[in-house]
């Protein structure tokens, strides 16, 4: 297929158009114009530390919790104002910075969909460069797209396998021995034969999710849906090992099917039946604020290995802040997140004991090495966990996640794709592979070839 | 919906008359002239925008690469493009012709001016239609939520089981094609309302005498003679189904499984990706469907005149 | 026809139309009730009402979260000028199309129809970029101007308008009236319950507008009602990982019932001039 720039004659001739060409000739916005003309797409660090910026982040607990570290901040930058704004990011992030008006200086945004937006943003790779050598691999994996970073990788999400304790040990389940995926597969049996009706390995049913979920598998062998170059890795024996997992947690009814932290999920947490959720970190979101019944029976331990002696833990989502080049102050922004990420003051104050979480943001662990120091816990017991020593598991599983594991611009577009036949396969209705045949060649045809 | 002429013509005032008639002349451009800006501006205009940007690959910035009709056979020759069609259809299938019944009875019976608590029907019907669509939606997932949900609890008593009303493609699109019915009903009822008040009183008298029964003289007098009014009925709904939108990015986000991506919502998954260029070519072919089918309707109303 | 016959019926239909009441009255009673359940209640017993346990928790946590004065404000600056625009404007080129002869009369009605088959989302995109090259993103005029002429009230009040004897208007003429002024003296005060109905039905259309406000109003300070209600349903919908549910359906619906009962309340004042002024306007069978 032949490719040349966009000619406005052209396109109208063809348009069946030409007899109106002269007035069409005005009409439309110039799509074919690219006024950057070369300029670096590298952000320098301001030599100034006054103004103001617009911050966006999604409402919820987070947002609360950055609204909190906004004193330390200015503490620091007195004479930086900071215009924190609770944003619905993925309805409004991509027509802001198609229109480049209000374009906020900072976005709180999912690392899947990092990816899909560096076009807007600023490459940190100059002013990250002094901290990248302590910044967690997968992190910075993620926010790596084709040479450039484009994210201050945030939070790092360890997958840990979360178990209600009080009901496993009632069950005679000793967990501390589960070590690989069949050993956790067989302490469901064994659970189930002991409380009959129990379904105790979670099946999450969001497409979007399950595919989060699936990268975290995925993650702890090392691979991910797609290498650096874009290219697809999906059908492997290593999806292949994780996709006949779930399939025989459902067809041996093991499972609970339900959407994460739905209620249905919530109740089926609550009166025992669902015993097993391997998760990420922020999971612990559930017994911290949302259930009632086995708040404090929970605990966490690290993932069952996919063979004897393998990492023990891998990624699952995870946010990073995203700096758009339309963003007027685009590098306070960048002091912002510089004080919250790496300074010890500002860490302190995102995880560290708040409003929100009085026990600290146990949710996840920081990225930055530094910050996330088994022992100096920015958060600990957790009473939500039975006083259980979060930090300590989570840094210890956040250790061994393995890197090389990016992701494709395309990520969320794959949800319709391997998202959704994966939830077939959850209904019965494909095997695993049929999942990765089918989902590669949508993929492949729908997404990679259409960059 | 007959343009009427004007007969005035015939009759000019006195004075002034040259003037005056300019004046006339000139009225109905001055009338129509705030609308025809409007349309110019923001329709005409962006639509010829859509046309340019159909045939190249422009994802929100930079360049735009010339493509030919490379988005448009990707997406003729791509089946979940076929079948975000065949979803608005069948939702179609699932919402006017029941609308359409449903509706003539409701209207017949409020039509009867010693009905017994009319105003409170006549309200009842169409405070749905008031109801602004995010906060229907919300409640929408929450009564029919498969475990919690108010709608399975009351089945429930009468020993079915529970359905997973959002959560299986079976279900989902019977239960958005609810939602758009109870959210609508009341405005059609109110319409054909309308046509059955212009209906002669004294038809019904004569059939009465003749011993037609109730139902045939809804069959054999209503319905031809409402003919125009729901033709009317049915040309709004179908093009309301079909560029549905907001119900499913409110309700279900298109799923489970693409089961509730209507025409409009594979649309809009195209933007959300950038994909700029597919999501205009989308637009045309969408445009290009409706007005077809509005089309159809209007000719298939005219041949039976 | 014998009594009973006739009474017969009668009861059926009641009973026909008593369920549908109930079908159609639930949803939003549930909604309008639920909000004062205890939030955790709403979501595992939708069923219950329980009087002794409600509060007004989930309206506290929405006013505190949710910035829905706002909200009300900007739809209110909306809803004048936008509402004002097809009130005025729209008769007005009914008028031409229901009683003047003139050239491209029915090129311009087919604009009037394509506007009415145009789905909102095709227009999104190159309306947005439009609105970047005039500088308009985050302003009033973006989320008033276009559509502002509506398109279905043209076609609605064209009947209304077509249904005004000719001989009123020439009459009016006779009288040295000039065009303008037969609009206003004359037609206006006609259609006057026709005009009542569009205006419930224009205020009812624009004040739940979303699709397109949610992309113009990037900026929270422009977000109207809607725009308020549809991020915070977002917090459910859109996988939001750290929200809890309950919490946020409470405030939902909290907030869903604020939205709502102004709507309702102006609905039922003026239900008796909507419902007649849409009859006026009837498609004659």
């Amino acid at each position: 297929m032949q490719r040349h720039l966009l000619r406005r004659r052209a396109l109208i001739a063809s348009a069946g158009l030409a007899a109106a060409a002269p007035a069409l000739a005005a009409c439309g916005p110039d799509i074919a114009s690219d006024d950057e003309s070369g300029a670096s797409e590298l952000l320098k660090a301001p030599d100034r530390t006054k103004g103001e910026i617009t911050i966006w982040d999604r409402s919820g607990d987070l947002f609360e919790v950055f609204e909190g570290t906004i004193a330390a901040f200015n503490a620091k930058y007195p004479d930086i104002t900071v215009n924190h704004v609770a944003v619905d990011i993925d309805a409004k992030l991509q027509n802001t910075l198609i229109t480049g008006a209000d374009v906020p200086d900072g976005v709180f945004l999912d690392d899947a969909k990092v990816g899909g937006f560096t076009d807007y943003l600023w490459d940190l790779g100059d002013v990250l460069a002094p901290y990248a050598a302590d910044i967690a691999q997968q992190k910075l994996d993620v926010n790596t797209v084709a040479g450039g970073v484009y994210g201050v990788p945030f939070d790092l999400d360890p997958g840990l396998l979360f178990y209600n304790a009080t009901a496993l040990e009632a069950a005679g389940i000793d967990v501390d021995a589960i070590a690989t995926y069949d050993d956790l597969l067989q302490a469901a049996r064994d659970y189930q034969a002991a409380v009959p009706g129990a379904a105790p390995i979670h099946l999450e049913q969001s497409a979007f999710l399950g595919q989060l979920q699936l990268e975290m598998y995925a993650s702890q062998l090392g691979t991910s849906i797609a290498d650096a170059d874009g290219n697809l890795r999906l059908d492997t024996p290593e999806f292949e090992q994780i996709l006949t997992f779930l399939d025989t947690v459902r067809a041996e009814g093991l499972g609970t099917r339900a959407e994460y932290l739905t209620p249905t999920d919530i109740a089926e947490l609550d009166n025992g039946n669902q015993v097993f959720y391997p998760w990420a970190i922020w999971f612990s979101f559930a017994p911290q604020q949302v259930l009632t019944e086995t708040t404090g029976d929970w605990r966490a331990t690290q993932l069952p290995a996919w063979e004897t002696g393998g990492a023990r833990s891998g990624a699952m989502g995870g946010s990073s802040f995203v700096l758009p080049k339309d963003g007027k102050n685009a590098d306070l922004a960048w002091l912002f997140y510089e004080f919250l990420m790496f300074d010890p003051a500002g860490y302190a104050a995102v995880w560290g004991p708040g409003e929100v979480y009085p026990e600290g943001l146990a949710t996840s662990i920081p990225s930055y090495t530094p910050a996330a120091d088994p022992a100096k816990p920015l958060y600990s017991e957790i009473t939500a966990l039975g006083g259980q020593d979060l930090w300590t598991v989570a840094t210890e599983a956040g250790a061994q996640i393995p890197g090389g594991t990016p992701t494709p611009a395309w990520w969320t577009g794959a949800v319709d794709y391997l998202g959704n036949n994966v939830q077939r396969m959850l209904d019965g209705d494909m095997t695993p592979q049929e999942v990765l045949a089918q989902s590669s060649e949508d993929i492949q045809t729908n997404l990679v070839d259409r960059q | 919906m007959t343009a009427p002429t004007a007969t005035a013509t015939r009759r000019a005032p006195r004075a002034g008359r040259g003037t005056a008639r300019l004046r006339r002349r000139a009225a109905p451009y001055l009338f129509v002239l705030p609308f025809v800006a409007i349309f110019a501006a923001f329709s005409v205009y962006p639509l010829f925008f859509t046309a340019r940007l159909s045939f190249t690959d422009w994802r929100g910035t930079g360049a735009a690469t010339w493509v030919g009709w490379d988005n448009y056979t990707y997406l003729l020759t791509n089946p979940a493009f076929w079948s975000s069609l065949g979803n608005s259809a069948i939702l179609w299938l699932l919402i006017v012709p029941v609308q359409i019944v449903l509706g003539i009875l409701v209207a017949v019976l409020l039509n009867n001016a010693k009905l017994r608590l009319r105003g409170l029907y006549r309200v009842a019907f169409i405070v749905p239609f008031v109801t602004p669509l995010v906060a229907v939606a919300q409640i929408w997932v929450v009564l029919f939520d498969q475990r919690y949900g108010a709608v399975n609890a009351f089945l429930g008593l009468f020993g079915l089981p529970d359905t997973g009303w959002l959560t299986t493609s079976a279900w989902a699109k019977p239960t958005l094609a609810l939602l758009f019915l109870w959210k609508t009903t009341g405005f059609i009822v109110i319409i054909l309302l309308s046509g059955l008040q212009s209906i002669n009183a004294s038809i019904y008298e004569a059939a009465d005498l003749d011993g037609a029964s109730k139902a045939r003289q809804l069959w054999n007098i209503t319905v031809p003679l409402l003919r125009r009014t729901i033709g009317f009925a049915v040309v709004l709904q179908t093009l309301a189904v079909f560029q549905m939108f907001a119900e499913p990015f409110v309700v279900t986000q298109g799923g489970p499984y693409n089961s509730t991506t209507t025409a409009g919502y594979y649309l809009y998954n195209h933007i959300t990706r950038a994909d700029l260029g597919t999501g205009a070519a989308n637009s045309f072919l969408l445009v290009v469907l409706v007005m077809a089918l509005s089309l159809l309707f209007v000719r298939l109303l005219r041949a039976k005149d | 026809m014998a009594a009973n016959e006739a009474t017969r019926p009668r009861v059926g239909s009641h009973l026909f139309l008593m369920l549908l009441l109930v079908a159609f009255l639930f949803p939003v009673g549930w909604a309008l009730l639920s909000a004062f359940k205890p939030a955790e209640d709403i979501v595992r017993a939708p069923l219950a009402f329980d009087p002794s346990t409600f509060n007004l928790d989930n309206y506290t946590a929405m006013f505190q979260d949710v910035p829905i004065g706002q909200g009300f404000l900007n739809t209110a600056v909306v809803l004048l000028f936008k509402g004002a625009c097809t009130m005025f404007f729209a008769p007005l080129a009914a008028l031409a199309f229901a009683k003047y002869q003139w050239i491209g009369k029915n090129l311009v009605f087919g604009a009037v129809l394509v506007t009415l088959m145009l789905p909102t989302i095709v227009l999104i995109i190159p309306l947005l970029l439009e609105m970047k090259e005039l500088g308009w993103v985050n302003t009033y005029q973006a989320l008033i101007l276009p559509g502002a002429v509506d398109a279905f009230a043209i076609f609605w009040m064209r009947q209304v308008i077509s249904a005004v004897p000719d001989e009123l208007l020439d009459a009016a003429r006779v009288d040295g009236c000039g065009e303008f002024a037969i609009f206003w003296r004359v037609v206006v005060p006609v259609i006057r319950p026709g005009l009542a109905g569009l205006g419930v039905l224009t205020v009812m259309n624009i004040y739940n507008d979303f699709v397109w406000p949610v992309v113009a109003a990037s900026n929270e300070r422009m977000a109207t009602l809607q725009v308020v209600l549809s991020t915070l349903a977002q917090n459910i919908t859109g996988n939001r990982i750290g929200a809890d549910y309950a919490a946020v359906t409470g405030e939902l619906l909290a907030a869903s019932s604020v939205a709502l009962i102004p709507l309702l309340v102006l609905f039922i004042l003026l239900q008796r001039h909507f419902i007649n002024g849409i009859l006026a306007g009837s498609v004659k069978g």
